[in-house]
């Protein structure tokens, strides 16, 4: 179904409107790569999103997995415990408010997030799981890897507002917003700076 | 300083022990105190850790209490709801919970929801800002003008979704806390500054408490570590300031200020303080009585010496009771036996003083004294009683037997006189002082004694006859100013024994006054310039020319005060005075004045003057006189008593020799009543002898007479000289002298001697009418 679908949209490409691939490399000041930031570039689409990556938040080793999950509006995202224990992940954020109560291994939790935005997640029981779902409108989307980059394919060309976003990301909420010259063909590559500050991470009790 | 020794000694002694003990009570009260201020300061800073340990734990109770809250799903999940009554109840829920004073949220927008539901105005918002920027601070809080511990505490849902702070009150109650864990009982106060100035959080504070907590705090903050003293009006005070950290910021707003009343600090000292003081004022008090009593025992003896010293001055009786063998004890045994001799010795001289040393009767000074205690009794009379002949009888028998014949005499009228005082007036006079009733009754009585007093006298050996006179002196008689009554006894003795009398009552009028004649002498000079001695003349009677043709110049003194004065009178005074040389002086120049001026009214006579025999051998009178005589206008004529040459026979005899050859008569006067002598008659070269008027006065009662001076005329008509007969006064008398041979007949017959007008008249008389006196 999905690679029904990735041929169907290469087989467009020529019959619409000229378009570019945007790659971005995300790097702190020391020129380390910053893995997990969700670069989007909120330009025209039509048509439903889907993303290549299952939408899917595994909770595994006491972690979520993956940290950053990126999904379209409306995506059902899977919530499966892979760990022996039980979880209990709950979301505060006005993007979507939702509580699955104590589950266990191998069960799976379907949330569907109707709302973009982003949705910090937690565990109720377990304090250092902290992960995020970023709900989007558009398709053109990516994630970081652990190289910092993330490349953005088929984006229509002209100047495109560019979002970088990073949960620690130090900038006003969390983001780095800049314009993008998209090509009719080809690959931009933009390189952008940014810094994390640490977690807040939860004490150790007294 | 001191007058009295003790004083200065016990002064001494207490205040050396007095400053001792001073010195030591305070080493002992600054060691004391130091060691307590020392102790309490350590106390404070062990409070001050105390303190700190008690803030991390409260500090980290809050922050368990916020972190657990900040935890709870359910809180989250208010937070979340964004319903604030949900979270202030959810606040207020766990405020209870944890029982703590304030709890409220911090919204990622700065909201401040507090757990009452009040607003936390501006101290809310810096509570706000300082979350945002520092996380999750803690520290002071001031909220609505109270400090609170605060503590913040991010929420996290997972992300941050705000924080919540937890605050308790530091009042009374917390600080109680710490002073029950400290040591010592100090006490804690939080002070926070407001508008500049620090004040207690809470409770009523006094200015005048302020400003030295002020001063001390700022202090402590600006580098003075540890603890120190502070003076307030409540006393000195050990304290400590410990800045306390602000949630809002570095600088410190508040402080803990730890105290310690000093007088509590030495409270346990006080005990110790008071035993300390407590012996020292003992030991002064005893110094005291201890230096006082031995400064007594030194100088009590030396008091008692020094009052009798003063007591012989006085001349009291000074005897020192000796108490002691020490120095003092053997001073003051010295001191009485040099008082006991002084006394003896004053006792001797007194005695001396008023008695004789020869025959230990009293004295004249003795007799006096008596007479002065007598002065105001009536009929006390005083006799003096004089040995005849005593320095002949003395020669004889010596001295030691002449005082014991004294000694003698003085008992036999102490027989006889009964209640009379007995002395010794002179070396050959006993005085006597006895009562009677009248000047006759005395004599009586002093003829009465007499016969007793000159019975013979048995001295040693042999026995003596004894010839005394008595002069006695009344002495109610005696006025201020007149002579002693002894003085007057013993005149009168001289008085009865020329009268050759046993006694004989003091004769004042027979005595006139030889004081008054002595001064005479300085008033001669004056007397002559002012007139006052005058020359008399008396003629003497050429009897075989039948004419007046000579004079005798003599001085008389008519005395302003005390009338005619006879020269027998005060020649001889001159004469022992020297006074004779002027008087001679004026008499010879008024002399040769006078016969100029008979000469002028026609009258050429010789004029005689008297020369004293001490005069004839004084050189300068020789020359003044020959001088003198130069100029007169007649012959003078010097008349020379035979025995005035014998002193200085040679050099008076060259000096007549002169006169007489300068053509001056010379004049042997009053011949034959001294002791006359043919040799005299030798030497001089006279002209003339003058038969003293005592033979011619008695010329015609006795045959004796006649024959002496009708040989003494024809010796000096042998010898070449004219014969001069004075006292002429009979014409029995004259016609005897005339008979006789005599040249000159000179006495009251002729004329007496009379001034020179006078006798200008007698020689007027005389030219007219020839005398005859035969």
């Amino acid at each position: 179904m999905k690679q029904f679908a990735a041929l169907l949209l290469v087989l467009a490409l020529p019959l619409q409107a000229v378009a570019g691939d945007v790659a971005v490399v995300l790097r702190n000041g020391q020129g380390k790569p910053i893995a997990d930031a969700v670069v989007t570039i909120a330009a025209p689409h039509s048509g439903p999103i889907r993303f290549a990556w299952p939408y899917r938040m595994a909770q595994q080793n006491l972690q979520f997995d993956p940290f950053v999950l990126v999904v379209p509006v409306g995506a059902d995202v899977d919530f499966p415990n892979l760990d022996t224990v039980r979880h209990h992940v709950y979301s505060f954020s006005p993007a979507k408010t939702f509580e699955l109560k104590l589950y266990g291994r191998d069960e799976t939790r379907v949330v569907r997030f109707d709302k973009p935005g982003v949705v910090p997640l937690g565990c109720n029981i377990h304090d250092n799981m902290v992960a995020f779902i970023v709900v989007v409108d558009t398709p053109y989307a990516a994630k970081t890897d652990a190289a910092g980059q993330a490349v953005i394919h088929g984006v229509p060309a002209g100047p495109q507002p560019l979002r970088v976003w990073h949960p620690y990301l130090r900038a006003p909420g969390n983001a780095i917003t800049l314009t993008v010259a998209v090509p009719r063909d080809g690959v931009v590559r933009q390189a952008v700076a940014g810094e994390l500050r640490a977690p807040l991470e939860p004490r150790r009790m007294y | 300083m001191f007058r009295r020794l003790r004083t200065k000694l016990t002064v001494l002694y207490a205040g050396l022990f007095g400053a001792a003990l001073l010195v030591i009570s305070l080493s002992v009260y600054l060691a004391i105190s130091a060691n307590a201020e020392r102790v309490v300061k350590s106390e404070l800073e062990a409070g001050g850790a105390v303190f700190d340990r008690l803030w991390a734990l409260r500090s980290a109770q809050l922050q368990a209490a916020a972190e657990l809250l900040s935890r709870d799903f359910g809180f989250r999940e208010a937070v979340a709801s964004q319903d604030s009554a949900t979270l202030r109840s959810a606040l207020e829920n766990l405020r209870q919970r944890s029982g703590i004073d304030l709890a409220f949220s911090v919204g990622l927008d700065g909201t401040v929801t507090a757990s009452d539901g009040r607003d936390l105005g501006a101290d809310g918002a810096a509570i706000a800002q300082a979350v945002q920027s520092q996380d999750a601070p803690s520290g002071v809080a001031m909220i609505g003008g109270h400090a609170y511990q605060a503590i913040a505490t991010p929420i996290l849902s997972p992300t941050l979704t705000g924080w919540v702070v937890f605050a308790q009150r530091m009042d009374q109650r917390q600080m109680s806390a710490l002073e029950q864990l400290s040591a010592i009982p100090l006490s804690a106060s939080v002070l926070d500054r407001r508008a500049g100035a620090w004040a207690p959080d809470s409770g009523p504070s006094s200015p005048a408490e302020d400003r030295p907590v002020r001063a001390f705090v700022d202090r402590s903050l600006g580098g003075q570590t540890g603890a120190g003293r502070l003076e307030t009006a409540d006393g000195a005070a050990i304290a400590l300031v410990k800045p306390l950290p602000s949630i809002t910021g570095p600088a410190a707003s508040t402080v803990l200020l730890l105290r310690y009343p000093l007088a509590l600090a030495l409270a346990p000292y006080r005990l110790l303080l008071e035993i300390v003081v407590g012996i020292g004022l003992a030991g002064l008090a005893l110094a005291f009585a201890g230096s006082w009593a031995l400064s007594r025992s030194v100088t009590r003896p030396v008091s008692v010496l020094d009052d009798a010293v003063r007591r012989l001055q006085r001349g009291e009786a000074a005897r020192v009771t000796v108490e002691t063998n020490d120095e003092i004890g053997r001073l003051a045994e010295s001191f009485n036996q040099m008082a006991e001799a002084i006394g003896q010795r004053e006792r001797q001289i007194t005695h001396l003083a008023l008695h004789d040393s020869e025959t230990d009767l009293p004295n004249r000074r003795a007799l006096e004294q008596r007479l002065a205690a007598l002065a105001d009794e009536p009929h006390v009379m005083v006799a003096a009683l004089s040995l005849d002949r005593f320095a002949e009888v003395r020669g004889v028998i010596g001295y030691e037997l002449a005082a014991q014949l004294q000694r003698q005499l003085a008992e036999r009228l102490a027989d006889r006189a009964p209640g009379a005082m007995i002395g010794r007036l002179s070396s050959d006079t006993l005085g006597m002082i006895f009562h009677t009733t009248g000047p006759e009754a005395a004599l009586a009585e002093a003829h009465a004694l007499l016969r007793s007093l000159e019975a013979p006298m048995r001295l040693g050996e042999a026995t003596t006859d004894v010839a005394v006179t008595i002069g006695l002196s009344g002495v109610g008689q005696a006025r201020p100013g007149e002579r002693p009554p002894l003085i007057c006894a013993a005149i009168a003795v001289v008085q009865a024994r020329a009268a050759r009398q046993k006694a004989a009552v003091f004769d004042a009028a027979a005595y006139g006054d030889p004081a008054g004649n002595l001064s005479l002498m300085s008033q001669m000079l004056q007397a002559i310039e002012a007139g006052d001695i005058t020359l008399h003349h008396q003629p003497k009677y050429d009897i075989r020319a039948a004419r007046v043709g000579a004079l005798e110049a003599l001085v008389r003194w008519r005395h302003p005060v005390r009338g005619f004065l006879p020269p027998d009178l005060f020649i001889p005074l001159a004469e022992e005075t020297g006074h004779i040389r002027p008087l001679t002086d004026f008499v010879l120049a008024r002399a040769i004045d006078d016969q100029a001026r008979m000469r002028a009214a026609g009258h050429t006579l010789d004029v005689s003057v008297n020369i004293s025999g001490r005069l004839l051998s004084d050189p300068d009178f020789a020359e003044a006189a020959l001088a003198a005589t130069q100029r007169a206008e007649g012959r003078i004529w010097f008349e020379i008593t035979e025995t005035a040459v014998i002193d200085e026979p040679e050099r008076a005899l060259r000096h007549i020799e002169r006169f007489a050859g300068a053509g001056i008569g010379v004049s042997i006067d009053d011949y034959g009543s001294g002791l006359s002598s043919l040799a005299y008659l030798r030497e001089i070269r006279a002209e003339e002898l003058k038969i003293d008027k005592a033979f011619v006065l008695g010329l015609a009662d006795s045959r004796k007479n006649t024959l002496l001076v009708r040989s003494t005329i024809d010796l000096a008509h042998s010898l070449g000289m004219k014969v001069t007969a004075e006292g002429v006064e009979t014409h029995e008398a004259f016609a005897l002298l005339a008979g006789m041979g005599c040249d000159l007949a000179q006495g009251f017959l002729i004329e007496r001697p009379m001034p020179l007008k006078d006798v200008l008249t007698f020689l007027g008389e005389d030219r007219a009418a020839i005398r005859r006196y035969g």
